[in-house]
């Protein structure tokens, strides 16, 4: 069975069905577009069940010619997964359900264009996870653009239109360089597929790895957002609808981390080694920075953004220590921060419909009318912080210890930012949560519905199973990182000597072969 | 000329020019339907059936190609089909979006459409032209049809301003390539594209080099490129919309037909500054589109911008002239270009269509303000306007990306990696005014007054369908739509 292949078309047959289905009656829209994210976490499932730990190359590959051209090379339409991408593949499929169902009740306009661009944006999260052929991948990269364009612009908040056109931009900028990246890596290497471009970069100089590397780093970085270009996420995230905020939380940043990890670190290994400090440094001043920025917020929606902006920061910083223990932290901590900060925007979405404001200063004890509400926010907050226990613990330890080995100083720094994680988001809970209830229209809020505690439960199991026994996790990563970390050591190898012999760049190139 | 000669001259030249023939036919068919009483309803009929006769024998050109004839001054080759295909197409969607457009004025239907089936005759010619003589007929043929059909709303000035202005500027465009063409030829003996290529050093003679430099400024003023673009937004603003659709899609088109058989004999060292002229266009076209209020200026500003890149597709060509990659490159650029023009043409065109197709409720509706909230009343139009602008702004899974996609591999192929960046770069300005129009349909509320467009034309509502799909299609399943043309 072309498992992946189905894994990515099902929300796309799924949004041609909802967007032509003569049907006007919203329910059943609805149940279709719910059934569908549910058939493709089914075979999300499946994926993560057929998936061999012990495998490091891509496995399930399947591969179809697509298309050729005169004065162009043949573009395959190959998909394939691998340590790297299974944890984001299986997170996409599990969390789509979730967010379609959140969503039942916030979005009261339009509904049927909403779970058009979610299918579509579903479709083509996964695309970016599984391509194999760098030309298929870009395509997916822009085509998960265009769906949260949509989803921010006409179900956003009051500033929709200025947060819409600066992500658009902002990404875009970012995407169009790494095209011209992606054009030059293919006319140098003469190649489509990315297992045999990694191959061949990694036998280049530092020079020609430095300026693809470049390329691409940059359009990951806004992605991700890294300092300093982080200024969209929390104008899109604090204007987007919760729907596109856990999205985009949870899996549409992770696509820059992925992207840092495939074809920064994988790919060109001696430019990773050169960046590793520059990267380690912005990833330490985003997890102070982002925390400091957190501290300050008065809308607890865009506190929740800027702690995004300080928890990726641990991802980047533990990426590029480049060592084992930071790559695993890393690659596990994407799913985490998806996880935790989902259930945050989840949980803000939740108490927005109700009361229709994001200011910190208008609740504070709303734990005496929503006790359910309460525990499930107290818990993501925990989460969030790392607490010994649950999901967030595990990453950030192998974080800070892998950053360690690399650089004590900015680990320091960045251990800092766990403290100040604690501050903000404990400031808020006490805000919210508790004290006297000094306004009169939250005492009648009522608490969590069955489908809320139906979205929220099946995410925060997620959260206590990892933080529990994280080894199934870790352990799928485990082969495809290995090999990494080979390249990086060859690498090193290859650093050192040249830093012996002093060698030009073209008899190093020779020599690398 | 004895009529043996006349017979060698046109012997086998039969596929190439059938195109051509079946042009004339219905040139001359509809001119008697319309001077004889009781024919003049067949016309309907006779230009379709024309275009897509020539359509046919154009693409029997890609099968069989029939290689020089005319005495060598015109090439029947695949590229010449190729082109003319997308010409064919250009003046289709011209004449279906015009069968509606001119209600009110009830103009000389019939001249407009003799005018509107002359205008591809140019084109064709143009893109096989092996001489200069032989574009110089191509590019009046072309020219004058629509000079005259730019101005044929004649009780609106905007219209008869854009017929002016284009006639005075193309005249002197014209101009300008005649003299660039009587100094190649003082300089070289020849007007024979060949033969001026055999004869490179005396091309780089001051008075051959003049020549060159006259010759490319007058394709680059038909092409719409910088610094030759002001013409550019009046006119397709003044002109009648259908008739823009061929202007925008076709004229350009069949400018860069003739640089790209161009590019192999003109001197290297002109790459580097047509390259940096089309960046520097592409970056003037994209900025200019961002302050426009009236969409159909937009799209010109827009259609200046996509002259840039195009001319960076045939700097790339230009620059590999005379090196071992020659022949991989200008194939590269070949393609990219057909590619892009093909993209081009559907997107620009559907989206031109789509303009005349609102017209219908009131002239007013070529400015942007009245589009606002059109997604929430007729969703298909505006689905059908971001879909082309998404293409034209070069997002994947459309053909706009794929023609991007070839045209910044034959820049870097051709060692041009500066120069695609900042071309890359300045697309991102392409994507700010792509995407005010699509927030003032999709995301702005429709003032409650406004009435519902009517749009109830099957004919523009099939075209502009059947654009939506051919750009689709050549995003998604390219090998499907150009297998045959390649």
């Amino acid at each position: 069975m072309p498992l992946l292949t189905l894994i990515v078309f099902t929300p796309l047959i799924g949004a041609i069905l909802v967007a032509l289905a003569p049907v006007r009656e919203v329910r059943v829209l609805r149940g279709v577009s719910f059934g569908f994210t549910l058939l493709t976490a089914l075979l999300g499932f499946l994926v993560w069940q057929d998936f061999d730990p012990n495998q490091a190359a891509l496995q399930l590959t399947e591969s179809r010619p697509w298309f050729e051209l005169p004065g162009a090379l043949a573009v395959n339409f190959t998909l394939g997964i691998d340590g790297i991408s299974i944890l984001l593949v299986s997170l996409t499929a599990f969390l789509m359900p979730l967010v379609l169902l959140s969503a039942s009740k916030s979005i009261t306009t339009r509904i049927r264009e909403f779970l058009v661009w979610l299918l579509i944006m579903e479709a083509g999260m996964l695309g970016v996870f599984l391509a194999t052929d760098i030309f298929l991948f870009y395509v997916f990269w822009e085509v998960s653009l265009v769906p949260l364009y949509f989803m921010l612009g006409i179900w956003g908040g009051e500033r929709r239109l200025y947060a819409t056109l600066k992500f658009f931009l902002f990404t875009l900028a970012g995407s169009l360089v790494m095209l011209v990246g992606v054009i030059a890596l293919v006319y140098l290497s003469g190649t489509l597929d990315i297992a045999a471009l990694t191959q061949w970069a990694g036998t280049q100089t530092l020079e020609v790895q430095g300026w693809l590397f470049a390329a691409f780093a940059l359009a990951f970085a806004i992605k991700v957002p890294l300092l300093p270009f982080h200024t969209w996420l929390p104008d899109a995230h604090t204007e987007a609808p919760t729907a596109g905020s856990v999205i985009l939380a949870g899996v549409l940043l992770k696509m820059g981390t992925y992207g840092l990890l495939r074809f920064g670190i994988a790919m060109f290994p001696l430019a990773a080694l050169e960046a590793s400090t520059l990267f380690m440094i912005l990833g330490a001043l985003g997890i102070v920075y982002g925390a400091f920025l957190a501290m300050a917020q008065t809308d607890v929606k865009r506190l929740i953004a800027c702690s995004s902006v300080s928890h990726l920061g641990f991802v980047v910083l533990g990426m590029f220590a480049l060592t084992g223990a930071g790559l695993r932290g890393s690659v596990l901590q994407m799913v985490n921060h998806g996880l935790s900060t989902g259930l945050l925007f989840l949980l803000i979405g939740m108490i927005y419909e109700r009361r229709h404001s994001r200011e910190l200063a208008d609740y504070g004890g709303i734990a005496k009318v929503m006790p359910l509400f309460a525990l499930f926010f107290v818990f993501s907050v925990l989460s969030s912080v790392g607490l010994p226990g649950l999901n967030g613990f595990v990453g950030e330890w192998l974080i800070l210890l892998g950053a360690f080995e690399a650089s004590p100083v900015l680990t320091a720094v960045s251990v800092t930012g766990v403290i100040f994680g604690a501050v903000y988001l404990l400031r808020a809970t006490r805000l919210m949560l508790f004290g006297e209830i000094s306004h009169t229209e939250n005492k009648t809020l009522s608490d969590l519905t069955p489908r809320e505690l139906g979205v929220l439960t099946p995410i925060c199991l997620l959260c206590l199973v990892i933080g529990v026994m994280p080894g199934p996790f870790i352990q799928r990563t485990e082969a495809s990182l290995a090999v990494i970390e080979q390249r990086l050591d060859a690498a090193r190898d290859q650093q050192a000597a040249r830093v012996e012999l002093d060698l030009p760049d073209d008899q190093e190139a020779e020599s690398a072969r | 000329m004895s009529f043996e000669s006349l017979q060698d001259l046109y012997l086998g030249a039969g596929p190439a020019l059938a195109p051509l023939l079946w042009l004339t036919g219905g040139l001359l068919a509809v001119l008697i339907a319309e001077i004889t009483p009781g024919l003049t309803r067949l016309r309907a009929a006779v230009v379709p059936a024309a275009l897509l006769g020539a359509a046919w024998s154009a693409g029997q050109l890609i099968a069989e190609p029939s290689g020089l004839v005319l005495g060598g001054t015109f090439m029947g080759d695949s590229q010449t089909g190729a082109f003319a295909l997308i010409f064919l197409g250009a003046a289709l969607l011209a004449w279906g979006q015009a069968r509606h457009y001119y209600r009110q004025e009830e103009p000389f239907l019939g001249e407009h459409d003799a005018l509107l089936i002359t205008a591809p005759i140019g084109m064709i010619l143009m893109a096989g032209a092996q001489d200069l003589i032989v574009f110089f007929i191509g590019l009046e043929l072309l020219s004058i049809p629509l000079y005259c059909l730019a101005a044929f709303r004649r009780t609106r000035d905007d219209s008869v301003e854009a017929g002016l202005r284009y006639f005075i500027l193309g005249a002197f465009g014209v101009t300008l390539f005649l003299m660039g063409a009587g100094l190649a030829y003082a300089a070289t003996g020849t007007l024979n594209i060949e033969g001026l290529g055999e004869a490179h050093a005396a091309l780089t003679t001051p008075l051959g080099g003049i020549g060159v430099a006259l010759i490319l400024a007058s394709l680059l003023f038909k092409a719409g490129v910088a610094p030759f673009h002001l013409w550019v937004p009046d006119v397709y603003q003044g002109s009648p919309t259908p008739v823009t659709t061929l202007m925008a899609t076709g004229t350009k088109a069949a400018a860069f037909a003739f640089l790209l058989r161009l590019a192999p004999i003109l001197p290297n060292e002109l790459g580097l500054p047509l390259g940096i002229i089309g960046v520097a266009t592409l970056a003037l076209g994209n900025l200019g589109a961002l302050v426009q209020k009236d969409l159909k200026r937009l799209l010109a500003w827009s259609g200046i911008a996509h002259a840039g890149l195009l001319l960076l597709v045939i700097s790339a060509a230009v620059s590999a002239a005379g090196t071992s990659q020659q022949a991989e490159i200008l194939n590269a650029a070949t393609s990219a270009l057909l590619l892009y023009l093909l993209a081009y043409a559907f997107a620009a065109g559907g989206a031109l269509g789509l303009i005349a197709w609102m017209e219908a409720d009131g002239e007013d509706h070529t400015q942007l303000n009245r589009w606002q909230g059109l997604g929430s009343v007729r969703p298909g139009v505006a689905a059908g306007m971001t879909l082309f602008l998404l293409s034209l702004g070069g997002i994947p899974a459309t053909g706009g990306f794929l023609g991007k996609w070839l045209a910044f591999s034959a820049a870097v192929r051709a060692d041009m990696l500066p120069l695609a960046v900042l071309g890359a770069l300045t697309s991102v300005i392409a994507l700010g005014y792509s995407l005010r129009v699509i927030i003032t349909m999709w995301m702005k509320p429709r003032p409650e007054t406004w009435a519902t467009p009517t749009m109830n034309r099957p004919l523009a509502a099939f075209l502009a369908g059947f654009c939506a799909a051919m750009v689709l299609a050549l995003g998604l399943i390219p090998g499907f739509v150009l297998g045959p043309l390649f």
